[in-house]
Parts: structure tokens; sequence; C-alpha cells
């Protein structure tokens, strides 16, 4: 990037998920037009409001509402199509703030480190599966699936196919899936004490596990349990 | 025609986002049983700042300046995609304003409420503000270049239209400083002076105004079939006099955007436009 300086008069402490393909210098390239949230098939883009200062309707991802499918559609077989060429908001985006990347599996896992969106980080401590060996949503739901995320650590082989999720930076694009998915939230685990709400599936499954483990861990953690870090623009 | 073209965009501003918004309410419970939500996708994306079909883009020529300032680099498919606009606003002047602009569509109509207002109640703010638009914009894309960060998008009434749409009909939200911008603006619009945003602070609008400064279609009038009735001067939403070209000097005449009203209300139909290289003034010693 050519003399490209980003200087930022208030810079926000937390950090941000830029949808995928965001350029380092994405805050003065990106004009404010709004196209990658029209574009985005699932709806995923939202915009910053006034409270973030001048980064306001600046695109990003929010992973616990709508996380980023990666263009992807499922099929009629249970796999994953890709549903365009490139994922869209790289391919709408008019002032290449969002970089074009091809859709496909092996593009998407190798995608530079300076064009991902985020890396997912595994906290082991609140983990289902690695407490109690009884989740792994994370594993299964990755859209690169054995790529970014493992079953087990590298080098690590489980008993009878238990799953230890690993989150792999170097492949992982960040795009929020998992934490989607991760069933250690705050409201999964309430949903055990409301009588008179009838919980669904998901809440069914996890929700007394998950109010277990957040007894014994107190209120000062970080939910869900595996979070995306994204820019810090 | 103006109308049709006014209300063509209004209709797109509101229909791609309808389009394109994704209906299905979606939880992590039916993604463990496999299912993902059916995509929706337009081809069509975009409002008056940026605006595609497919692969073919068009942008706003005051977005690619800003870009330009902001990230000191050259992006050449941003500079094929402001082509047309850009050639047709240096050949035709402000055309943006008074044939596609939604909110210059929703001032006019709010000019007939003005006028209403005026004759019912007795309300006499005529406020005569200065044209403040070339030292807003100054002032933003400085700020973009000395920051790195484009401005004017949040200060551009019909992108913030649009993108309120947007946030309405995808994730049923409004933003908090364009739905305030808006609305500060119609209000002042209705009760005190009629167009003061496009007159005196639209920093697009004066962008654009700048950039067809030398434009060569132009009104101008026929001596002869002109009877002095001074309607044209009436007509002119931003108090320009067409019946004496010569009276604004410098810079007052970039301000025309070519809307044809005074045109139409011309009684002897002695205006007219035409390709001409003089500007207004030449055109009236002659």
């Amino acid at each position: 990037m050519i003399g490209a300086v980003t200087f930022l008069p208030l810079r926000r402490s937390e950090t941000v998920l830029r949808p995928p393909g965001a350029t380092p210098d994405f805050p003065a390239r990106c004009i404010r037009c709004g196209r990658c949230a029209e574009a985005c098939p699932y709806d995923s883009i939202r915009f910053l409001g006034i409270a973030s200062g001048i980064l306001v309707h600046t695109p990003y991802i929010d992973p616990l509402q709508t996380p980023c499918y990666l263009c992807q559609e499922r099929g009629h077989d249970g796999k994953n199509r890709p549903v365009s060429k490139f994922l869209r908001c790289g391919e709408v985006c008019p002032t290449g703030a969002l970089q074009r990347i091809v859709n496909d599996k092996e593009t998407l896992s190798m995608v530079p480190k300076r064009l991902k969106s985020g890396t997912a980080v595994l906290d082991r401590r609140l983990c289902l599966a690695w407490q109690y060996n009884f989740c792994g949503e994370c594993y299964f739901n990755c859209p690169l699936k054995d790529k970014a995320i493992l079953a087990c650590p590298p080098g690590v082989h489980t008993v009878a196919g238990g799953i230890r999720p690993y989150v792999d930076p170097v492949y992982c694009i960040g795009c929020g899936m998992c934490t989607y998915v991760c069933p250690v939230r705050k409201n999964v685990a309430e949903s055990v004490m409301l009588r008179d709400m009838k919980p669904n599936f998901f809440e069914e499954r996890y929700g007394a596990l998950v109010h277990k483990l957040l007894v014994r861990s107190g209120d000062l953690v970080n939910l869900p349990a595996i979070r995306v870090t994204g820019k810090s623009y | 025609m103006r109308r049709l073209c006014q209300i063509s965009v209004l209709a797109i501003l509101i229909g791609v986002p309808v389009y394109s918004q994704n209906p299905n309410n979606w939880s992590p419970s039916l993604i463990i049983h496999g299912h993902l939500p059916p995509p929706t996708m337009s081809r069509v994306t975009g409002d008056t700042w940026s605006f595609a079909i497919g692969d073919f883009h068009l942008t706003h020529p005051v977005a690619f300046v800003e870009n330009l300032l902001s990230t000191k680099e050259f992006y050449l498919p941003l500079f094929i995609s402001v082509l047309i606009p850009l050639s047709i606003t240096l050949f035709f002047g402000r055309v943006f304003c008074s044939w596609l602009c939604p909110i210059g569509f929703l001032l006019e109509l709010t000019m007939k409420v003005n006028s209403i207002f005026r004759r019912r109640m007795d309300l006499t703010y005529e406020v005569r503000i200065r044209d403040f638009r070339y030292v807003i914009l100054t002032l933003l894309l400085l700020y973009g270049f000395i920051f790195a960060f484009p401005m004017v998008s949040i200060f551009d009434p019909p992108h913030v239209l649009g993108r309120e749409l947007i946030y309405l009909f995808t994730h049923q939200q409004l933003s908090l400083s364009g739905t305030v911008l808006l609305l500060l603006i119609i209000f002042f619009e209705i009760f005190f002076t009629p167009r003061a945003w496009c007159r005196s602070f639209c920093p697009s609008g004066g962008g654009l105004s700048l950039l067809g400064i030398k434009r060569l279609w132009r009104i101008r009038i026929n001596p002869q079939n002109c009877i002095s009735c001074k309607k044209c001067d009436g007509a002119c939403p931003y108090g320009l006099t067409p019946s004496n070209l010569a009276a604004h000097k410098g810079f007052a005449w970039a301000m025309c955007d070519n809307c044809g009203l005074c045109r139409d209300i011309c009684p002897t139909g002695a205006i007219s436009y035409s390709y001409t290289l003089k500007s207004h003034q030449a055109a009236q010693m002659r």
C-alpha cells in the first residue's frame, strides 16, 4: 500500500471484526457506500454506529447475531456449495477496501494474514468438549472443517473419537461461525431456569451443562468459549 | 421525464434493499441440525453514492475524489466506474441534483408544503444563507486527506437516505446520525427557507458544481422572444435570475443544475438549452 497513512484520532480499544478481505488500510479506502451489506447473501454485515466515532458506517460482522457464512449454501446432499465465484462483499466493493477472494475451500483457507477478518481463540477452561467431552459444535460447523479447526491438537490422539477442538491460526479466516454455534453463552445457561419457556433443541441439549460450567467458573469470564478477535480499527 | 427519473431512483433505493434482504431468522439450533439459511443475492446493489449492476459499476465523482485524497493511491477500477458520471457532470453540469437526487425530489415536494405554510400561517422567515458548500467540501476533503478518513458520505443526504433504507430493510434499525441529519434538513426546509441544503450546505452538490463549472450545456435566452415577465426568476429553486444572465458574478452560475424549471415556465419559449463554449456573462454581452 503506497503511502496510505492511517492515523486514527479516536482509536477504539476493542477489536472490530471486518468482512473477509479487508485490507490493512481499510478505513481510508472504505467510502461507506454500504454495498457489501446489500450484497451479503445472509445479511451478516452490519454497520458501526455513531458511538464508534469517525469509524461510523463502516461495515463489521457481529458473530453472536449473524456469522459470516463465507458465501456457502447447503445443498440437498448436505454439503456446502459456494454461491458465487468470489466472496460477495469483496466482489462488489468499488474501492478495493475489501479485496476479492476466490470462493473455494483451498483459497479461503490460505488467505494471507493481512486480508483475514480475524482469528478464533479457544478458551479451554470454558470449552464443554475439553471439560466434559460433550460438544464439538465448532468443529462440526466450521466452514473450513479439518483445516481451521481440528478435531484434536496435532500429534494428540483421543480415545473413542472424542473431540478436542483446536484452532489452527494459519488456516482460520475468522468467519465467526464457531462463535455463533458455541453453546457456552449466558442465555443458554439461563434457559434451564426459565420454567415458562420451552427451550429449543440447542438449549435443551447444552443448557444444564453450560449452567454448571458457568457456576463453576464464575462471572468474570469472556463468553462464549471460542471467540474471534478481529482487527483494531 | 425529470420526475420519472427521480421516482425511479427512489424506487431503486427502496427496491434493492427489499429484494436483497434475507428474511430468514436463523438460530444456532438450526445450524447444528445442518440447515443453513437460503441465500438471497441481488445483482443490483448500491445507491446514488455507488451503484452496480453485475460488474458494471458507477461511482459518484465526489466519492472518487475523496477516495483519491484519502488513500493517496490511484485505483483503476474506481476510475473506470467514475468515467460516465464524471463526463456527464463535465458536459451537462450538476444534473445529478436535478434529475437523480432523491433528496432533491423530496425537497421539491416539501417546497410545496412550505408554500402552503407561508400562505396559511404567515411565516415570513426567509433566512438568507451564503453559499457554504465549497467551504464544507474543502474542510471534509482536507480532513480525509490528513487523517485518511473519507467523511463526505456522512453528509451526503441522498446516500444517507439510501443507507438508512438498507439499515431499515436488512437489519430493521436506523442509524442515529443519518436519521437526525435527514430530519433536520426536512424540518429546516418546511419551516424556514426552501432548498437551503442544496443552496448552501450540500458538500457533494458543491463538488459537482465545481466539476461542472466549465460545462457546455447551458441555458440561453433569445432576446427577441423575451417579454421581461421575470417569471423565470421566481421559478428558479436556487434564487438565480435567468432573466439577467450577467447579474451573477463568478461562481454563482455554477449552482445552476439545468433542471429546466425556468424553461418550462417561460410563456414565450425564449429560454432554451444549447451547447455553448461561452460563459453566461459572455452569452449575455453578445
